[in-house]
């Protein structure tokens, strides 16, 4: 069945490219978005950001269509059917962030060999068919080191606050917290929790670990999304706030500017930006267009500064994550930066 | 509670005393490790927590009360829903806190007539209704509050947040409502009712109970309570989030089960939410204490709690 179908929408393609080909033009593809999960700010922000630019680029005919499609479940076997199910209704191309880096390789395989073309970001697949758009979470893990580094030359005690177990983003920023934290042995982490990305858990989790911890914490490692619980837990333990880095979100920036404001707190925040989307969306529509691009490339993340806070502040919206959306030129240099 | 002769006697035939003693065996164990260092502070974190899993446990205790297969599990999605109309409500203004609580129940009286009409009119069972209905309600509450978080009026984070002696005003609050909602329970024609339909729907429909009445009451209240913790955890965290509601599911219903209460319903007691909130608070601050890593940790916390259902309803059989 599955064959079949795979078959007929392969020869549909094919009839596709053929009449496109002449052309070199992406104005009669039609790309899709998979997404897992839109049950926090970051996915809302990422959702409304394609729409941004997808809507304006289906407008002005570089492409026939770019629909989002978000499972309820955040559950694999639910996004595998989808992904079959966007393959039968005749996409070229499936921009996907994926609920598992290998759990849904089998689908991808069946869409790649329907002749669809897979952009995976943020959650990326490892089904070499597919594209991937990175991010170097290990890399954001060490640079919260060396920014503690920077800061404190002299070292201390600091707390980790990860994400959700078993997810490899939370493995990869973890990794990254611990060899810097090797590499400069005059930090030491005294304790780790697991905030899932959530205000609400990290400041439940911090609040719980804060009384068996030493009282000269000076830096606080985190993930995005649990800085402002974390904040409001040193608070509520009467505890000085120590350099919390910040990963983004809204409120974190707020938080921040209102310490920066009241007594001159400094720290950094960084997080991948929502907006990666539309670079997926981009690099899908480049594909399409018949452009040689590597299979694997990497999106620098948004890093916030002291320097920066007051304009990322100012243009992200309340309740969203600090933002950029990206352009087809964008699109391009980030497809050449892999080339080299 | 109970100032009568043969207190200790009593006390031990309990079956919420085992969720106490579980939880004062871990905070021990967790003080243990930094030498008495910020014992008291640890419990005022776990009161702070505990709190808000309670409020929803008792709402879920009276719907698991009414027998098998009654469960409630669109609570994380009221709290959700709740939380960010309430805060969209108010506003940040401190004069607008009354209507902000008004509202945050309002959103649990609807869906708690929702849920119950899909269980009756419809005819759904409990446990899919309340889940189907969770999604609506999650859904609406993406589309109304988009993720926005706005921060509460500074009074209603104030009274939230505050403490008397190192205990948290809300958990004093709690205690009391938890006290008057085990009274309900025991002492009241309503809460005998619902032990009643717990034990035997039949018999108690022959007896004169009004069935579609008690059930109706209980899951408009088990929503109402979620509301109610979704309009205090949004005040206690500095805003609702979308996210906010999603540990509640599993933890109110097992507060419910590690409480001593009947999962199959008709043997309910509201003293044992609290101590099961205390435990399992306590056993993650602990396993963070220790250090030991996610795997380790989720399996520890899955042998504890076993073993202390065990030890609860081993204390029953020999009763």
């Amino acid at each position: 069945m599955t064959r079949l179908a795979g078959s007929i929408s392969m020869l549909a393609v094919m009839t596709v490219l053929g009449m496109g080909s002449a052309l070199a033009d992406t104005a009669d593809k039609k790309i899709a978005l998979s997404n897992n999960y839109a049950g926090n700010s970051w996915r809302q922000a990422m959702l409304r950001s394609w729409d941004k630019v997808t809507k304006p680029a289906v407008t002005a005919g570089i492409v026939a269509a770019a629909d989002p499609f978000t499972t309820a479940e955040n559950q694999v076997t639910e996004q595998a059917a989808q992904i079959q199910n966007l393959v039968l209704q005749g996409y070229n191309a499936i921009v996907l962030n994926a609920a598992s880096p290998d759990a849904l390789n089998g689908a991808v395989k069946e869409a790649c060999d329907a002749g669809v073309i897979v952009v995976s970001f943020d959650g990326i697949v490892t089904e070499p068919c597919a594209w991937r758009i990175a991010v170097d979470f290990k890399q954001m893990g060490k640079d919260e080191v060396l920014y503690l580094k920077d800061k404190l030359p002299k070292g201390g005690n600091i707390l980790e606050i990860r994400g959700l177990a078993g997810v490899f983003v939370d493995d990869a920023i973890s990794k990254g917290i611990h060899e810097a934290v090797a590499e400069n042995p005059q930090f030491k982490i005294v304790g780790s929790v697991h905030g899932d990305w959530d205000q609400a858990k990290a400041q439940a989790a911090v609040a719980g670990i804060l009384p068996s911890l030493p009282n000269d914490i000076v830096g606080v490692v985190t993930q995005g999304g649990d800085g402002y619980g974390a904040a409001q837990a040193f608070k509520a333990a009467g505890r000085t706030t120590p350099i919390i880095i910040m990963g983004n979100r809204q409120d974190e920036l707020a938080w921040w500017k209102e310490q920066k404001d009241a007594n001159g707190y400094e720290t950094m925040s960084a997080s991948i930006a929502p907006g990666v989307s539309t670079l997926a969306f981009w690099v899908a529509q480049q594909i399409l267009d018949g452009k040689d691009v590597p299979k694997d490339l990497t999106v620098p993340f948004l890093r916030v500064d002291q320097a920066t806070l007051d304009k990322s502040l100012e243009t992200t919206e309340k309740g969203g994550v600090a933002n950029v959306e990206y352009s087809a030129e964008d699109a391009q240099k980030v497809v050449d930066a892999a080339k080299k | 509670m109970n100032a009568e002769p043969g207190f200790i006697r009593r006390l031990v035939a309990k079956p919420w005393l085992w969720a106490y003693v579980a939880a004062a065996a871990v905070w021990l164990v967790t003080i243990l490790f930094t030498g008495g260092r910020g014992g008291g502070e640890v419990l005022t974190a776990a009161f702070t927590f505990a709190t808000f899993s309670v409020i929803v446990g008792i709402g879920q205790l009276y719907v698991v009360t009414l027998g098998p297969g009654n469960v409630d599990l669109s609570i994380p999605a009221t709290i959700t829903l709740a939380g960010a109309v309430a805060t969209k409500v108010m506003d940040t203004q401190d004069g607008l806190i009354l209507v902000g609580l008004i509202v945050a129940l309002a959103c649990g009286v609807a869906v708690g007539c929702f849920n119950y009409a899909l269980i009756i009119i419809l005819r759904i069972p409990p446990i899919i209704a309340t889940l189907s209905s969770s999604f609506l309600i999650q859904s609406t509450a993406i589309a109304y509050g988009r993720g926005i978080r706005i921060k509460p009026p500074a009074a209603l984070a104030d009274f939230t947040t505050a403490q008397v002696l190192g205990m948290p005003v809300l958990a004093l609050c709690v205690i009391a409502l938890a006290a008057v909602m085990e009274i309900v329970l025991r002492r009241t024609v309503y809460g005998r009712w619902v032990t009643a339909i717990g034990q035997n729907m039949r018999a108690a429909r022959l007896a004169g109970v009004n069935v579609g009445r008690t059930r109706f009451t209980a899951y408009v209240m088990s929503a109402v309570f979620a509301g109610l913790c979704g309009y205090l955890l949004s005040g206690f965290s500095g805003g609702s989030s979308l996210s906010m509601g999603e540990e509640y599911l599993l933890t109110s219903i097992a507060l419910v089960v590690i409480g001593g209460s009947s999962v199959a319903g008709g043997y309910s007691n509201v003293p044992g939410l609290w101590g099961a909130a205390l435990f399992l608070f306590l056993v993650v601050t602990m396993l963070n204490t220790y250090g030991f890593g996610a795997g380790l940790r989720y399996l520890s916390t899955g042998l504890i709690i076993i073993a202390v259902i065990v030890a609860a309803s081993a204390r029953k059989a020999t009763r």
